[in-house]
Order: structure tokens, then C-alpha cells, then sequence
């Protein structure tokens, strides 16, 4: 888990044309006073100068650890270690991606090199979303609905180019695919930059804002669309049944979850518990004291292909202490 | 009653410590001056009794350094794509300009006069003397690591699923393909020829046999590898990766296969982060990740404290570390610019 001394990264991801390169823009020419270290991508085109501006050329690493699904971005490894020598030069970190980039990958590289990990952790994905022709590019590629999925908060952008109907087609469209990010509506990427950067812990407990059973309620098509499933449980959850579910459950399903999320309330313990995940890398760690007001509740996110609702919440169901 | 050099080290006896304010990236001897190479993009220069000096080169951080071939310099290479001579009165000479690359890895030898950088995906040559790169290497991923052999001439290039190996000396140079799945990030080659081997990214290390290309697996690390130390006769690779130094015995025919390594200083609760063989090969230095240093000897595991690191967890990782060509000064750097120099000359 992050600590206060890593620096906080932020990944931009969005097809092409969706108005990333707009809002990197905006993050390096605002006045915000801190000084961000952006790693772009070579077919970038950044028209600001920026003293930390670093090309990478997004080289894809299978990760030999006998784990199917596990690649790293082994250009961000060696960047964030480079620029760690000069720490001081910055506050955070920028990613931007290629439009076509699959972005587990960057995902991963936070969950699997332990050096990187030590310095570095992943603030929030945010990805940019053309409004006029999101649906076409669902329709021809699978990348277009990852980084949809994978993103913590979403700029559904461009909204000036379509009409009050398609723009609701599309909102809903979005939302079935990732229930749980924040989600934007913009034209020129016009949001308040602290909307997306440095969002800390906070995107983690939108989950507990999420109404249990809002999403993936309406029967489940059995295709290959990604859709998000939410738990919860009022009842505490003991670890020593959920660990080995979720290790389980993560083993035999990591290539059809994408990502998954919890803040977890374990017997007797003051500290919520929180978990992360990318297909079958899992890490958690004890965040924070519940306050008192607020209620002990444990949640869960799941956002994949193929999740089935109603075993998801069995399996949680059996994790939780029963009533006496 | 513990003298303080007892409990806190013989640095506090038989040196000093120097707080340097960036983080040290290398730390080189030119007789008895240490050449500290900064992120901040300055080298700086310990002499014995003297206050340090500083000389400006980078833009951004120096990313890698190594010694001049002539003795009287080093070579920096930095994150503003420049590869610079840093010579022991000040003066800096541009050797290469990469626009928008980072400088990542440098390798030089005295033997051949060859200077060689990692850029991008090339490895980037000077032959002996020359002012501007003479020739590249082009590999198909970012280069890892650079070793050369003992002549100066054999030349291995790590990078993902492998290495290459050329002779440097030679634009024109054939090349062998040395495979193996995996990403291969610092490397280091026997003084012989004999032992090319590399770091892998998932920790533990891979080596190859020469010329047959025989594969070695060198596994059980806790962490990447990120330092290598050959003794003066070849017999021993220490490593750094796990909480004790490890080390591989290469004598005889057949390497270390089949044999078990070395352990040896232990640190409880700490991870060994940079070996240095003492030249006359019965020690070792070992630096760890709270910001200690020991030496050890080989014959016993017999340790000595030679900083005990700051107090109350405010020790860092020990990031460089080397001794002087005499043996008789050891330098090291911790992450957040503390810089530690044992002169056991003062002792006799």
C-alpha cells in the first residue's frame, strides 16, 4: 500500500483522438504550483516544455513467473528508478499511454517490482473517453473497453458533439462497463485538474458509495463484455476464509477480472483493511480507523468478463462471520 | 565498555562521514580521491583531509559512471542524454550527445581503451582515444546492462529474452545470440571471457558458459541483483539480491553448476544492496538497505562494523560502494546522500 513517502502516479489512457494529449496539456501549462514528471509516449505530442519530460517506448514484458497473464511495462520500471535519483525535482507522476495500450500492463508494473512499489504508487488511472465515437470503438477493439475498465475516474469528453440521446446511450454504455469510477463529463477535458490528480485514497471509497445490486443486476448476457459486480456484507469478514477465497478465486478467474477493489471490516479490529488487485496479482494492507460514524460495512469491486454475480457474493457471504 | 567504533562502526574511528544532499549514483577511485557522481548532475570530489569540490555536468541526474581508461577521469553519462569525461581538475569534455535518450549504463576498460554506453536500444562505442562515438550496436529492447571482459574487448549487452555478445573494438563485429527468456538488467562478464552473466528482472540470475553457451541458473534471491563484485583471481562472483552476500564459486571447469554458493554477513532485517571485493580477495564489503556496512571475511563469515548507519530507521538503501585500487580506502553512498570514506591508512 501506498505510504506518505512514494510518489503518486497518475496514468492517462483513452483511445486515439479522445482528448488525452488536451489534458496533459492542461496538467503542464496550469498554474497548480507542483512540478509533475510526465513519461509519454513516443508517438506523443506534447506542445508544452516541460523540464521532466521522459520518452518511453511502452516495452511490454512477460513476467517469467509462471503467471499467464502477467506483463509489466519494463520501460516504466527503469523511468520511475531513473527518476527517483532526482526526487526532489518533482511532486508526482504523469503516464501517458498510447491510445491502443492495453493497460494492465501499467497496472502491474505497481503491483509486481518491489523496487518500484517501495517508490512509486499508482494514484489513479483516468481515462479519456470520446463521447461521438466511443461506441464504434467498442465495437472494433478490446482496448478501447479495458482502459474504460481499468480507469478510477473516467472524462467522458467531447460531449459537445453529440446529442442529449446518444449522450445518455453512451453514459449508460460507459457505466455498464465500470460502475465505480468517477465519471466526468466534459468538452475540452475541462475538469478541475484535482479531480484527477493525487486523488490519494479517495477514489478507493467511492466503492462504499456504490449501492449494492446497482450494477450487473439486469440478467447477464453471457457474452465477452466487461461489467462490474459489487459486494458487500454488513456482517465482518473473517481473513482466514477470505484470503484463501480470494487468492482461490483469483488463481482460477485472473484473466477474466481486470481489477477488483475492497475495503474490508475484519472481527475485532480497528483498522479497515483494503485490498487491490489486477487479474492475479492481489496486495492489501491496513489503511486507516474506521470512524466512528461510520458504518462497518465491507465492499467489494470486480470489474471483468465472465464474473458471475450471484457466485461472487456466495463466496463473500461464506467469508463473513455467521450471526449467533 | 563498547567504544563507539565498536558499536557504531570503524568509520567513526578511521574516517568520516559526508552528507552530499542528492542521491550518490556512482562512487569511483582516482588513486586516493573518491569521484562521487550525484542526481542532481554534479560529480563530486572527496580527497583525504579536504573539504570536497564540486563540478557541475548534468542537466538532470547522472544516471551511470565509470573510470576514464586513462586513469585520470571518469566518464558520466546523464538523464539529459549527454555522455561526459569529468576529469580530476574539473574540467568536462562532451564525449556524446543522445537527444531526448537517457545515458543509462557505461562500461570502460584501461586494457583497450574502449568506453561503451547503454542508449535506448544501442550500445554506443568509443574506440581508445576517440572524442565522439566510432560505432553502435543495435539490440531489439532497451539494454539492461553492459559488461566487458578483461581485455576490453568482449563486449555483452543484456536485454529482454537475452544478451548479445560482440567485440567492441570491432564496428563490424559478429555477434552471438545468447537466449533466455526473461528481462535481463545488469550484467557483469568474468575478467576471462569464460562467464558472461546477468540479472533478471524476477530476481536471481542467469549466466552462460563461453564459447559453449552453456546455460547456468542462479536462483534464491529475495530482490534484484543490482551488484556484482569478481575477486582478483576470478575464483569468486559476490552478489548482491538477499540478506546475506552471495557468492559463486567460479574456479574449475565447470563454474559454479552444480555447487552451492557462498553465504556469507548476515544482517537481521536487512537485504545486502552492494558487495565490493577488497583487491587482496580475502574480504569482502558488503553495504545493505538500513544504510550499514561490514566487511566479512571469506575464510570464517568473520564480521566487522564499519557503520552501523543512522539511528532510528533513518538509514537508507547503500546504493554505491567501491574500494581504491590499493585496498586501502573504502567509499560508499546511501540513497538520501550520505557518504561514508574508511581510510585504514590512518591506522598504521
Amino acid at each position: 500500500m501506498a505510504d506518505q513517502a512514494t510518489i503518486p502516479v497518475t496514468v492517462l489512457t483513452g483511445y486515439l483522438g479522445a482528448g488525452k494529449t488536451t489534458l496533459l496539456n492542461r496538467i503542464l501549462s496550469e498554474n497548480h504550483g507542483r512540478k509533475y514528471a510526465v513519461i509519454v509516449n513516443e508517438f506523443g505530442e506534447i506542445g508544452i516544455d516541460n523540464d521532466l519530460i521522459v520518452d518511453a517506448d511502452e516495452e511490454v514484458f512477460e513476467m517469467n513467473n509462471g503467471c499467464i497473464c502477467c506483463t509489466v511495462r519494463g520501460d516504466l520500471i527503469r523511468i520511475i528508478e531513473g527518476l527517483m535519483k532526482r526526487r526532489d525535482s518533482f511532486d508526482a507522476i504523469v503516464i501517458e499511454t498510447t491510445g491502443l495500450a492495453d493497460p494492465a500492463p501499467v497496472a502491474q508494473t505497481f503491483f509486481v517490482d518491489d523496487d518500484v512499489r517501495a517508490r512509486a504508487s499508482l494514484d489513479a488511472i483516468v481515462t479519456v473517453v470520446d463521447a461521438r465515437h466511443v461506441e464504434a470503438r467498442l465495437e472494433d477493439s478490446h482496448e478501447a473497453e479495458e482502459q474504460i475498465a481499468f480507469a478510477d475516474v473516467i472524462l467522458l469528453n467531447k460531449t459537445d458533439l453529440v446529442d442529449g440521446q446518444e449522450l445518455e446511450r453512451v453514459r449508460q454504455r460507459v457505466r455498464s462497463i465500470n460502475g465505480h469510477a468517477k465519471m466526468h463529463e466534459t468538452q475540452n477535458c475541462d475538469v478541475a485538474l484535482e479531480e484527477v490528480l493525487e486523488r490519494g485514497a479517495f477514489d478507493l471509497d467511492r466503492i462504499l458509495e456504490i449501492e449494492p445490486g446497482f450494477l450487473g443486476e439486469e440478467g447477464h448476457e453471457h457474452d465477452d463484455n466487461i461489467a462490474s459486480v459489487s459486494l458487500s456484507s454488513d456482517a465482518a469478514i473473517r481473513p482466514e476464509l477470505f484470503m484463501p477465497w480470494l487468492r482461490k478465486l483469483t488463481a482460477q478467474q485472473g484473466q477474466d477480472i481486470l481489477r477488483l477493489k475492497g475495503i474490508l471490516a475484519f472481527p475485532g479490529e480497528e483498522q479497515r483493511y483494503v485490498v487491490q488487485g489486477v487479474h492475479m496479482l492481489l496486495e492489501g494492507d491496513h489503511q486507516r480507523d474506521w470512524k466512528p460514524d461510520e458504518a462497518r460495512t465491507s465492499r467489494m469491486v470486480f470489474i471483468g468478463r465472465n464474473l458471475d454475480t450471484a457466485a461472487l457474493q456466495k463466496g463473500f457471504d461464506a467469508c463473513a462471520v455467521r450471526a449467533a | 565498555m563498547a567504544t563507539l567504533a565498536e558499536e557504531q562502526g570503524l568509520v567513526h574511528r578511521y574516517g568520516r562521514h559526508l552528507s552530499l544532499g542528492a542521491e550518490p549514483t556512482s562512487l569511483l577511485w582516482l588513486g586516493t580521491t573518491a569521484a562521487v557522481a550525484l542526481g542532481d548532475g554534479s560529480v563530486r570530489w572527496i580527497a583525504d583531509d579536504e573539504d570536497t569540490h564540486e563540478t557541475p555536468v548534468h542537466a538532470g541526474a547522472i544516471l551511470t559512471a565509470c573510470r576514464h581508461p586513462d586513469g585520470a577521469a571518469i566518464v558520466t553519462g546523464g538523464d539529459d542524454g549527454r555522455v561526459c569525461r569529468v576529469a580530476l581538475d574539473g574540467t568536462v569534455t562532451e564525449l556524446g550527445r543522445f537527444e531526448r535518450k537517457w545515458v543509462e549504463h557505461l562500461v570502460a576498460s584501461s586494457a583497450s581503451g574502449l568506453i561503451v554506453a547503454g542508449v535506448g536500444k544501442e550500445a554506443v562505442a568509443w574506440i581508445k582515444g576517440a572524442r565522439a562515438p566510432s560505432h553502435r550496436y543495435a539490440v531489439g529492447s532497451t539494454v539492461g546492462g553492459l559488461a566487458l571482459d578483461g581485455k576490453g574487448k568482449r563486449l555483452g549487452i543484456a536485454h529482454y529474452n537475452g544478451a548479445t555478445l560482440v567485440y567492441g573494438t570491432n564496428a563490424g563485429s559478429g555477434r552471438v545470440a545468447l537466449n533466455w527468456v526473461g528481462s535481463h538488467l545488469a550484467c557483469t562478464m568474468s575478467s576471462d571471457g569464460r562467464y558472461l552473466v546477468t540479472a533478471l528482472q524476477e530476481t536471481g540470475l542467469h549466466g552462460w558458459q563461453l564459447p559453449e553457451l552453456r546455460d547456468m541458473r542462479m536462483s534464491g534471491y529475495s530482490a534484484k541483483t543490482r551488484s556484482f563484485s569478481w575477486d582478483r583471481k576470478g575464483k569468486w562472483l559476490a552478489t548482491s539480491g538477499d540478506m546475506r552476500a552471495i557468492l559463486w564459486p567460479f574456479e574449475g571447469k565447470t563454474g559454479p553448476m552444480g555447487k552451492a554458493p557462498l553465504m556469507l554477513a548476515e544482517r537481521k532485517g536487512t537485504a545486502v544492496t552492494q558487495v565490493a571485493f577488497h583487491p587482496g580477495g580475502e574480504i569482502i564489503a558488503t553495504g545493505y538497505s538500513d544504510g550499514a556496512v561490514l566487511l566479512a571475511r571469506l575464510a570464517d563469515d568473520v564480521t566487522i562494523l564499519i557503520d552501523a548507519g543512522e539511528a532510528d530507521g533513518r538509514g537508507t538503501s547503500i546504493t554505491v560502494m567501491d574500494w581504491n585500487d590499493e585496498g586501502t580506502r573504502l567509499g560508499w553512498g546511501e540513497e538520501n546522500g550520505r557518504v561514508g570514506i574508511l581510510n585504514m591508512e590512518t591506522r598504521t
